[in-house]
């Protein structure tokens, strides 16, 4: 068994889609979390200046999708044969897509802006994911009937959109069953009671 | 063996990774091209509504990066175990960075503005990109001149036709950075590679 050590900042942010991956497949690893002020004495050793990274036997894996890719595959979360796995990495690329065009206006936008933005974009990422749940026979996931980091990646990314608004779900009773197998994985509902408490 | 059929607009863009892939493998696939005003008539048979999409079997996948990590663990283009996948998954995604900058400048219609935001991607962004590209060519290539583990993967194609977008523009751009200039001539004088090159269409983008 190989040694992890994964270094972030004390969010969950880019990094929590692993922790939940190593939550889920019950494996241990070093959860390094820098603070702000800490990380500048760090950045060098990174091999883009940047975290998330994974450390694996240490060797560095930079590019938080990619680390959770590897580590998905690692622990039979990522789709059972090629083809299954490529329907989940569209799954997890179009939550990306959400990811890169609303985060940027939530991390400095007014309250008012952001519902604004939010309300647009999630219409767009919620029609797309159902669309991909009924086409990949999605049932109770978002890909096939078993747990896939790609429902991990809605989880955690729909956390920090149901703080701005709790009701954003509500006309989507398919994608909140995604919401509730990952809450119902007996090992993920430990992480989640257990893990520190942040916004974002 | 599955069927396979790309669509995409007659353009290299987002697709043509996965045709290189394809003829590195040798394999055959159904290779749609629209024209511009041909695809809003093809828009509701997509899934997302968006090209291109790989048509395996019948099943759709959108998505271009997940369509060629997909095409490149069929023909063992992708690495050789899931960690030498992660390190050229880490390097797409290093690749993709560096293009997401230039795609703005192409489509800025007011032609001052344009070359404004020309001029910054090229001084200023795509350099400090570049230079990632080479740390990690370096880091996990093993002393060779592909990025990962001294072999054609996927990676080095997509840095190739991503490349050669940025070089359309600005011929220069990668003067300074002869490992990535070395990386580009080991792909183009693959056989399979060279072949198609030369008889693929010439389009605009």
């Amino acid at each position: 068994m190989p040694t992890y050590k994964l270094h972030y900042f004390d969010l969950r942010g880019q990094a929590e889609i692993t922790r939940l991956i190593f939550a889920a497949a019950g494996e241990k690893y070093e959860d390094i979390r820098y603070k702000r002020e800490e990380f500048p004495q760090h950045k060098s050793e990174m091999p883009l200046g940047q975290i998330p990274v994974l450390e694996v036997d240490g060797v560095k894996l930079p590019q938080s999708i990619s680390i959770a890719r590897y580590l998905a595959k690692e622990f039979q979360l990522a789709g059972k044969d090629n083809l299954e796995q490529a329907k989940v990495d569209a799954v997890v690329d179009t939550v990306t897509d959400f990811v890169v065009s609303y985060f940027p206006i939530h991390m400095k936008a007014d309250e008012a802006t952001k519902k604004e933005a939010l309300n647009e974009q999630s219409l767009k990422l919620f029609k797309n994911l159902q669309t991909l749940q009924e086409f990949y026979q999605g049932n109770d996931f978002l890909v096939g009937n078993h747990l896939t980091y790609a429902d991990l990646w809605f989880y955690d990314i729909t956390e920090t959109v149901l703080g701005v608004d709790s009701t954003i779900l509500d006309k989507y009773p398919n994608l909140k069953k995604v919401r509730q197998s990952v809450e119902n994985d007996t090992k993920v509902a430990a992480y989640l009671k257990d893990r520190p408490k942040l916004p974002f | 063996m599955p069927s396979y059929k790309l669509t995409y607009f007659n353009g290299r863009g987002r697709a043509e990774v996965s045709r290189l892939i394809f003829a590195v493998a040798g394999e055959k696939f159904e290779d749609v091209r629209y024209e511009m005003d041909q695809w809003p008539a093809h828009k509701a048979e997509m899934p997302l509504g968006q090209i291109p999409v790989l048509e395996v079997d019948g099943v759709k996948l959108p998505q271009s990066a997940a369509i060629a990590r997909f095409l490149a663990k069929q023909f063992h283009l992708a690495g050789k175990d899931n960690f030498e996948q992660a390190k050229v998954d880490a390097v797409v995604d290093t690749i993709d960075d560096s293009f997401k900058g230039f795609v703005p400048t192409r489509f800025e219609k007011d032609e001052a503005k344009k070359e404004e935001l020309t001029k910054k991607y090229f001084g200023e962004e795509l350099p400090k990109h570049l230079q990632n590209l080479e740390t990690l060519g370096k880091l996990y290539g093993n002393g060779g001149h592909f990025f990962v583990g001294n072999q054609l993967t996927w990676a080095d194609l997509l840095f190739y036709t991503f490349a050669q977008a940025w070089i359309g523009v600005e011929a220069d751009c990668l003067n300074n950075f002869s490992w990535l200039k070395k990386n580009r001539a080991e792909v183009e004088k693959q056989p399979k590679i060279a072949e198609y090159l030369k008889n693929r269409p010439q389009t605009q983008f």
